[in-house]
């Protein structure tokens, strides 16, 4: 049934997004990248991709500017999708931004705790999360004021409403808050999703049940040894993902990375994300271990994305491109790191998408 | 390749030639054959990156060099008052070529680089200028416009203060009014001033509201003109607002939360004489600022007009340097590293010109080292070139976008020249539209050189027009048609005698000489007349267009030496359309030509002759016979036709099967057999061209055999089965020609009558006046509807005769364009 009116609302936007993620660079573009020698050759090779020449006019190139121009064209095109969205479209693709407008919050609240200043910050924000009051925020000096004079009007304000119970802000508190309004954030779209109904539903639901799963797992393998007491650990946990419940209260109680290992074990998707880790842990260190465990996640959230374009008639694809275009704009700024600080040893760490 | 003269019958004959070029004289060499237009290179390193070859450190100086003139021509776009930059042709060239050549190239990049710096900085300082600009100008504003807001609240205060007085207060707080009296004087609230974007204004006021919890009293005011930015000239609308709070901390957060919206606040005092003199020394300093403004802009644009005087040239140059070295990369150095190799294709008529091309560039270039030019044999399949000029380009343009020809194939761009506006003009003949397009392709032409310098849209449309338009006439004066009334040039051939009260033409025994008799227009079955004449001759003229396009296979057979396609393609094909359709076409002209008055037999239908004589030949209505013996002859035809059928469906698999077998019977293995003499023939050669390549053809050659026996029975099905179907629905779908004929002629009549005829005879002034409102009417919509609307249509189908109609007869259309290193077709392609 949902074949049969689809594409009357969606079908153009689904077609430009399917589009868009054939411009997504393969295996392929990532060989020739990796062999540039400078930025320059990274600029020659991207032209004959779908970048285009959107660095023709740059007189001298950088990382950030290579970031920035990438980051740029996926603002453009999600805001050209976003412009000709309806209903129920539309108020997905802004659940897409909310998670953006969150860090842009947390971000600013953080540097400005820090004394830093405020343009520098706002040129920081990523501009998918911009919102108009957003500059705002920085006189804030604790949540209640922050609730009240700013994100009152956000759509962020119902998740707010839960932590308006931390007095002061300080490091933990803006992590606190960062991590109850994501949960918030995540179960609400998760709703909103299932609210959608079947093909868009299903998608969406793996994604986001993954994206829940990888907080949990984060949030209690940073809080080991952090004053952040188990109880309030595990109130930070989404209410949804593979791992909930058995698995979340499990975690809540955990005390080491083996732990939490052990409950990964259940679930066989996640099996292999602890592979090598009783053999390596010695020399990798808890450290090594993160960092190792966070690139299998990108891995598997590039996994799912993929696999998000398989089905039809269905948002996840606006969702899973902008993840994955993303993901392409981090792999970029990993392989223009890496030429730019000559660490060519390192520069095939990137996550390949296609 | 005996042919003197080019020719458009077929593509030019080609030659893949090897140059050795020492690597010193290689830039003049490319430069030379760029100007010349006529090789196109291969690519010799097709798998080395673009960014490992050769000469990407030249190209990409040349990029930067291009974002150079970039940049200016986008700052001289930006500047209001136009800077004229002066064309290509009347500037003179820079020398490129010979020893002084990379100095100019060096002092080309210096002059640019200096150029860009100089704009820069002036840039620069024109902003910042243009910034302490902007900044008092906003200051003056705020000054103005908060004097206003402190006028209003002087009056306020005084009212307050006086009802103040009226008012029972306590007598202990007599002392503390007293002083708040002498200092309230001037004002006692503590505010903001400053200017934001209009847009934000909402926000800034909301977020405030909210922070305050509503302790603030804010006023704004649009500042009435726009802020242009010098640089980007983006357009920005700002309002002054001045906000009234209460508390060092309130403010200081006020001052927070608005500049970091994007507000500039300016330090206001509240003493109105410090006001009005710190407008008047903002003032001063704005009027200094901008005298030092307008000589800075006056500097600037002085730059950009120098700029201006030599930008083409040095986009052309920087042009033609960059393809240059791109062509280079596609070239191989020898073993020593001392030649480069380049292969490329070019028609071997051009060889002599290439050669002494290459000899001038040595010249040119003061060494005595000439690259060599040498023909390589090549089994290979060269690109298709035909020679056009600004007349036939058109014309080719309409083949080749349907397909490239095969290489030496007929060239059916040749034959449309005139085949492509006859049969538009069969479906669009209007003396009167006819003109129209006539006199719009001339003016066309006529202002060629005029728009080609100011580089207006391409040429060769225009020459197609002019032959529609002078083929439109010449059918119009057939049709007897102008803007759908009729001319009567010589006397008509009937005449009019009134019978019983009916109106009925009785001929005269004269015989209209040319086109159609203007009597019929009057006539009662006039139309009818017209349709059968029409349909029919659309019929004859598809059929008489078919048979052409079916004769082009001869050609190609014979010069591709297929002779066995003669005999198992063409003839039969041929037959087969001759026997049916020719057939029907020799019935149309001799029932034509026969007087049915004084027959004793009734005129036969056609359709249904030609119906019956596939259902049931042999069998003839004596009443409708066209002529004696008819049965006997159509049997014979449709047993012509149906022979053909097998024929063309065995024949040919028959033979090729024979010759396979013969080849294997003598001891060879067929098709490896020729590929094997090739290989070590081209060793050389095909060394460099296929590579790897090479290994897996052979590879596959063991399977080929069996393929290729399959693959031309298959073929040949299929090509059996479209060509018969083929010449039924192709015939009926030139029927075309006359409905779109007859709706042209219709809807012409259709707008005289409802337009212009009603007001032709009417009298006096309102008359006159009538006239011209509708005559203009009724030539708006000849020139919207009929001209260009039917005319585009009437294209269209014309389009579609020729590529699906005529082309499905004999062309192959598998060759792939001869694109060769111009620098006249780079200047195109920007």
């Amino acid at each position: 049934m949902e074949g049969l009116f689809f594409n009357v609302n969606n079908g153009f936007l689904e077609g430009i997004v399917r589009g868009y993620k054939a411009g997504i660079l393969t295996q392929n573009h990532y060989a020739s990248l990796t062999q540039c020698e400078t930025l320059e050759d990274l600029k020659t090779q991207l032209s004959a991709t779908d970048y285009g020449n959107f660095l023709a006019n740059e007189a001298s190139l950088t990382t950030t500017i290579i970031s920035d121009r990438a980051t740029q064209l996926l603002v453009d095109q999600f805001n050209f999708l976003r412009s000709n969205a309806v209903e129920p479209l539309s108020k997905f693709l802004d659940y897409i931004t909310y998670s953006y407008m969150i860090d842009n919050v947390v971000l600013l609240i953080t540097g400005t705790l820090h004394e830093r200043d405020t343009h520098e910050l706002l040129e920081r924000c990523h501009p998918l999360g911009v919102f108009e009051s957003m500059p705002a925020l920085c006189v804030a000096t604790n949540v209640e004021e922050l609730y009240q004079s700013v994100l009152v009007e956000t759509p962020l304000a119902p998740y707010f409403r839960n932590c308006l119970s931390a007095a002061d802000l300080d490091d933990l508190n803006i992590e606190i808050i960062r991590n109850t309004i994501y949960k918030a954030y995540l179960e609400d779209f998760y709703d909103f999703v299932g609210a959608l109904g079947s093909p868009t539903s299903d998608v969406m639901r793996t994604i986001l049940a993954f994206e829940a799963d990888r907080r949990t797992i984060n949030i209690s393998i940073n809080s080991f040894g952090t004053e952040l007491t188990k109880e309030q650990r595990a109130k930070l946990f989404p209410a949804i993902g593979r791992l909930f419940p058995d698995g979340n209260n499990a975690l809540a109680k955990a005390d080491d990375i083996e732990q939490v290992r052990l409950v990964c074990e259940n679930i066989p998707e996640y099996r292999s994300f602890f592979d090598n880790s009783p053999g390596g842990s010695q020399d990798l260190g808890e450290l090594g271990i993160a960092a190792q465990l966070e690139d299998r996640f990108f891995r598997t959230e590039v996994r799912l994305n993929k696999e998000a374009f398989l089905q039809q008639f269905q948002y996840g694809v606006f969702y899973s491109y902008v993840k994955l275009k993303e993901q392409e704009i981090r792999n970029l700024t990993w392989i223009a790191e890496c030429i730019a600080q000559d660490a060519r040893d390192r520069i095939h760490d990137y996550i390949p998408i296609f | 390749m005996g042919d003197d003269y080019p020719s458009m019958f077929r593509s030019e004959p080609m030659s893949l030639v090897q140059l050795y070029i020492p690597t010193e004289v290689a830039h003049d060499t490319v430069t030379e054959l760029g100007e010349l237009g006529n090789v196109q290179f291969k690519d010799l390193n097709p798998n080395v990156n673009p960014f490992q070859r050769s000469f990407v450190g030249e190209i990409r100086r040349f990029e930067d060099m291009a974002r150079k003139t970039r940049f200016f021509t986008s700052q001289i776009e930006k500047e209001k008052d136009p800077i004229p930059i002066r064309p290509l042709s009347d500037s003179a060239p820079l020398i490129t070529v010979g020893p002084r050549a990379a100095r100019t190239i060096d002092e080309l990049d210096d002059v640019l680089g200096e150029h860009e710096a100089r704009l820069v900085q002036m840039n620069e300082s024109y902003k910042t200028l243009n910034e302490r600009t902007k900044e008092l100008t906003e200051a003056r504003y705020v000054l103005r416009e908060t004097a206003v807001f402190f006028d209003k609240a002087e009056t306020q205060q005084t009212e307050v203060r006086s009802s103040f007085d009226d008012s029972s207060a306590p007598l202990l707080q007599y002392d503390d009014r007293e002083t708040q009296h002498s200092s309230a004087s001037q004002f006692e609230l503590e505010f903001v001033a400053g200017t934001i974007e209009r847009s934000h204004i909402p926000t800034l006021e909301r977020v405030l509201w909210r922070l305050l919890r509503g302790n603030l009293y804010m006023n704004h005011t649009d500042i009435a003109e726009p802020f242009v930015d010098p640089v980007t000239s983006v357009e920005t609308r700002k309002n002054v607002f001045i906000i009234f709070a209460h508390g060092e901390a309130i403010l200081a957060k006020i001052r927070k939360v608005a500049e970091s919206m994007g507000a500039t606040l300016y330090p206001i005092d509240a003493n109105a004489d410090k006001r009005a003199d710190s407008l008047r020394e903002v003032t001063a300093r704005l009027e200094d600022l901008q005298t030092v403004l307008y000589h800075t802009g006056l500097t600037r644009r002085n730059e950009l007009v120098t700029i201006g005087e030599n930008l083409s040239r040095w986009q052309d140059v920087v042009r033609k340097e960059k393809a240059i070295y791109e062509t280079m990369n596609l070239f191989n150095y020898d073993v020593r590293r001392k030649t480069l190799v380049a292969e490329g294709w070019c028609p071997t008529r051009d060889l002599i010109v290439i050669q002494t091309a290459l000899r001038r560039a040595t010249e040119e270039s003061g060494t005595n080292v000439v690259p060599i030019l040498h023909e390589l044999p090549t089994h290979k399949t060269p690109p298709t070139f035909v020679r056009t000029n600004k007349f036939t380009e058109g014309f080719q343009a309409i083949m080749d976008s349907y397909g490239i020809a095969t290489y030496q194939e007929v060239n059916p761009g040749l034959f449309a020249i005139i085949t492509f506006p006859f049969l538009f003009a069969v479906m669009f003949g209007d003396i009167g539209h006819g003109l129209i397009i006539l006199f719009a392709s001339l003016y066309m032409i006529a202002n060629e050189r005029k728009w080609a310098r100011a580089n207006l849209g391409e040429p060769y449309g225009r020459y197609i027009i002019l032959l529609m338009g002078l083929f439109s006439l010449y059918t119009g004066l057939i049709y007897n048609d102008l803007f759908s009334r009729t001319l009567h040039i010589w006397r008509s051939g009937w005449d009019f005698v009134n019978m019983n009260g009916i109106e009925v033409g009785v001929p005269t025994g004269r015989v209209y000489p040319f086109g159609l008799d203007p009597a019929w227009r009057s006539a009662d079955n006039g139309l009818v007349f017209a349709n059968s004449y029409k349909m029919k001759m659309s019929v004859v003229l598809g059929v008489i267009h078919m048979t052409f396009a079916l004769c082009l296979q001869l050609p190609n057979h014979i010069r591709f030496k297929r002779p066995l396609d003669i005999y198992t393609n063409f003839i039969p094909q041929m037959v087969f359309l001759q026997s049916i359709f020719g057939y029907l076409v020799v019935c149309i002209l001799y029932k034509w030509s026969i007087d049915w008055t004084t027959r004793s037999t009734e005129p036969p239908s056609l359709l249904n002759m030609l119906i019956a004589m596939l259902l049931s030949p042999g069998r003839i209505d004596p009443t409708t016979q066209l002529y004696a013996g008819q049965g006997f002859v159509q049997v014979v035809l449709v047993l012509l036709a149906v022979v053909c059928v097998p024929w063309m469906l065995c024949a040919k698999p028959y033979f090729e099967w024979k010759e396979m077998k013969k080849i294997q019977g003598q001891g060879y293995v067929g098709l490896d057999h020729h590929d094997g003499l090739r290989h070590s023939t081209d060793e050389g050669l095909e060394i460099e061209e296929e590579g790897n390549g090479r290994a897996a053809i052979e590879q596959m050659e063991e399977e080929h055999e069996q393929h290729d026996f399959g693959d031309i029975v298959v073929h040949q099905v299929i090509h059996t089965i479209e060509f018969c179907l083929g010449c039924i629905s192709h015939t009926a779908s030139y029927l075309r020609l006359w409905a779109l004929s007859l709706a042209h002629a219709q809807l012409s009549e259709v707008l005289w009558s409802m337009t212009l005829e009603g007001f032709l005879g009417m009298p006096g002034i309102t008359g006159i006046i009538a006239l011209a409102l509708i005559g203009s009417l009724w030539f708006g919509a000849t020139v919207f509807i009929l001209c260009i609307m039917e005319g585009l249509s009437a294209f269209l189908h014309a389009l579609r005769l020729h590529w699906v109609e005529a082309n499905s007869k004999h062309y192959q259309g598998e060759g792939y364009p001869f694109m060769p290193l111009s620098f006249a077709k780079l200047d195109e392609k920007d």
